[in-house]
């Protein structure tokens, strides 16, 4: 095994048996940690894990335990920290990063041992590059891309031990209010066939064709970041990219989407990626099954009456 | 309220040359500011429009990155009153820790500050980090995330989305925070601004960064693996190319 520990710490319920089954491969020791009360850490305990912290969150946030969970990890002499990459994930991994005086890696595609050490590799430049890297020092912190370690095929005994966090909770900033968000996106990470929505539709309206397209596919609906930024005609969470969701769907269709390095390190583990786009020269093509060249007000109408 | 923003200079992608051996070279590659520095820089701006304020930028790294002048007038146009630079060529600033322990040092460095700014990530290693980090290192309230900014007396109101709920935090200051890189839309700096930059002062801070080793070692930087892809082109979009289009679907997935 290349580490000895691995602290497995999530904000979302769905990651966690995922990262538990991806850090038991990496060390012999996995201790989850989880939020909320003690019966849903018991739900959780055939998560891989041979020991589970919870930590309460009725009067506090997850972020309030990092100093606690920080104490926790320095108790063994080495250890890697693997969380989910999410927002508040990400803010933990910083502060914890920070207390066991190690940078962190975000949004980690890939984790192997090689040579005793654990390799991590993440995407930098907007897609034009993979880095690999180890930490040096004692700890290290990493968030997890989704699906990095495949389908969990082991089952796990239940955990050894259910224990409340020791440390307190040290709350830094008041929560005032938690509000629903309303218009939450699809889940795209998850879908198995994606209608991908570019800079080529030329108004809000035209996501009705783009949908019914979606429909008859059984398809999510996503976009490029300007058709969610700039253009706001879709929800930040549907825009597929390196900075957005990464996507792997057996099937890809692509509207009008130029294919920005960005975008493609979004969508390239795709199985079949289909593009229409009425400019010849777009990047797209290039990572293309099936392209045509042609102007998607006329292609997609009359693919929506052939799949009607 | 003294607010600093912190802003990276960053090889421009669009601009990498890729190498025979699958290396990058970032020598061709001109510099920019990360884009998502652009939105805590405009989110400071919002704040002294509200509130008075003075508005320091502050920007860490190598000689090559921080010494042109255009650089410079390109963030001082966009608001800031004036401008603070780390210049040091033995860091390479690869690693979230090593970028935040130097703002830190600079900001302990500092005359004092209420707000501390960060952009969501940079553009070029993206790792989310920094700001989190700046907070941590020095035991202040750190944000990431924020989609909202509201000052309400000594304290901060700051809108934070997640994934599938809004926060409403109250945060004491001095603190960091990571602004979403949806918090606003970065204006273009007008005509005006961009004459006033080269009038504002730039101070470049002496300072001693610790040489301690970064906690990162990079063992390699490859141009990704292209998927293979069949690339079956067609032009055209009349009734036979989506036919054939029609057909490529219905044998993969129909």
């Amino acid at each position: 095994m290349a580490v000895q520990s691995i602290f497995v710490i999530t904000d979302k319920a769905d990651a966690l048996a995922e990262l538990c089954y991806g850090a038991r491969k990496l060390a012999d020791q996995v201790t989850a940690v989880v939020f909320g009360d003690r019966p849903a850490a018991e739900k959780a305990a055939a998560c891989g894990a041979q020991t589970i912290f919870y930590g309460p969150v009725e009067s506090c946030r997850p972020e309030d335990y990092c100093k606690a969970i920080a104490e926790e990890v320095r108790k063994v002499p080495s250890a890697l920290v693997l969380l989910n990459n999410s927002i508040r994930c990400r803010c933990i991994a910083g502060t914890l990063g920070a207390y066991l005086n190690t940078a962190v890696m975000t949004c980690v595609n890939e984790i192997s041992p090689e040579g005793g050490r654990i390799v991590c590799k993440r995407t930098v430049y907007g897609g034009s590059a993979v880095r690999s890297q180890v930490f040096t020092g004692a700890y290290g912190v990493v968030t997890a891309g989704n699906g990095i370690f495949g389908d969990i095929d082991t089952v796990f005994p239940a955990a050894d031990s259910i224990a409340e966090i020791p440390g307190k909770p040290e709350c830094a900033v008041r929560l005032v209010a938690r509000n629903e968000k309303k218009g939450g996106g699809a889940n795209l990470a998850a879908a198995k066939r994606i209608v991908d929505v570019g800079r080529g539709l030329a108004a809000q309206e035209d996501l009705d064709m783009c949908r019914q397209l979606a429909s008859l596919l059984g398809a999510e609906l996503g976009c490029s970041r300007p058709v969610a930024e700039n253009n706001k005609w879709m929800p930040i969470a549907n825009y597929i990219g390196l900075t957005g969701v990464t996507v792997k769907p057996d099937l890809l269709f692509s509207m009008g989407v130029s294919g920005q390095v960005q975008h493609i390190a979004g969508i390239n583990k795709s199985k079949v990626i289909v593009a229409v786009n009425k400019d010849k020269s777009a990047p797209i093509f290039k990572n293309a099954d099936f392209g045509l060249v042609g102007d998607i007000y006329k292609v997609i109408p009359e693919l929506i009456k052939k799949l009607s | 309220m003294k607010i600093i923003t912190c802003c990276k200079i960053v090889p421009d992608e669009q601009e990498i040359q890729v190498l025979p051996g699958k290396e990058l070279d970032l020598t061709k590659a001109s510099w920019k500011i990360s884009q998502y520095d652009l939105n805590a820089i405009e989110a400071a701006k919002k704040l002294s429009a509200e509130i008075p304020s003075t508005l320091t930028a502050l920007s860490i790294g190598n000689s090559n990155a921080l010494e042109g002048s255009k650089i410079r007038k390109d963030i001082l146009s966009r608001g800031p009153d004036e401008l603070s630079l780390v210049i040091d060529d033995t860091h390479h600033f690869s690693d979230s820790l090593e970028t935040a322990g130097a703002i830190a040092t600079a900001l302990k460095n500092s005359d004092g500050f209420d707000l501390v700014l960060c952009g969501t990530g940079s553009g070029d290693l993206y790792s989310q980090e920094v700001g989190v980090q700046i907070g941590a290192l020095l035991g202040i309230p750190t944000v990431n995330n924020v989609t909202n900014i509201k000052v309400k007396g000594n304290a901060l109101e700051v809108e934070r989305t997640l994934e599938d709920e809004i926060e409403i935090l109250e945060v004491s200051i001095p603190a960091v925070l990571s602004v979403s890189s949806d918090i606003n839309v970065p204006s273009v700096p007008a005509m005006k601004e961009i004459m006033r930059a080269g009038k504002k002062p730039v101070h470049i801070l002496d300072i001693a960064l610790t040489d301690a080793a970064s906690s990162v070692e990079q063992l390699s930087q490859l141009v990704p693996e292209q998927q293979e892809r069949r690339m079956e082109i067609i032009e055209g979009d009349n009734e036979e190319a989506v036919e054939s289009l029609y057909q490529f679907l219905r044998k993969e997935i129909l």
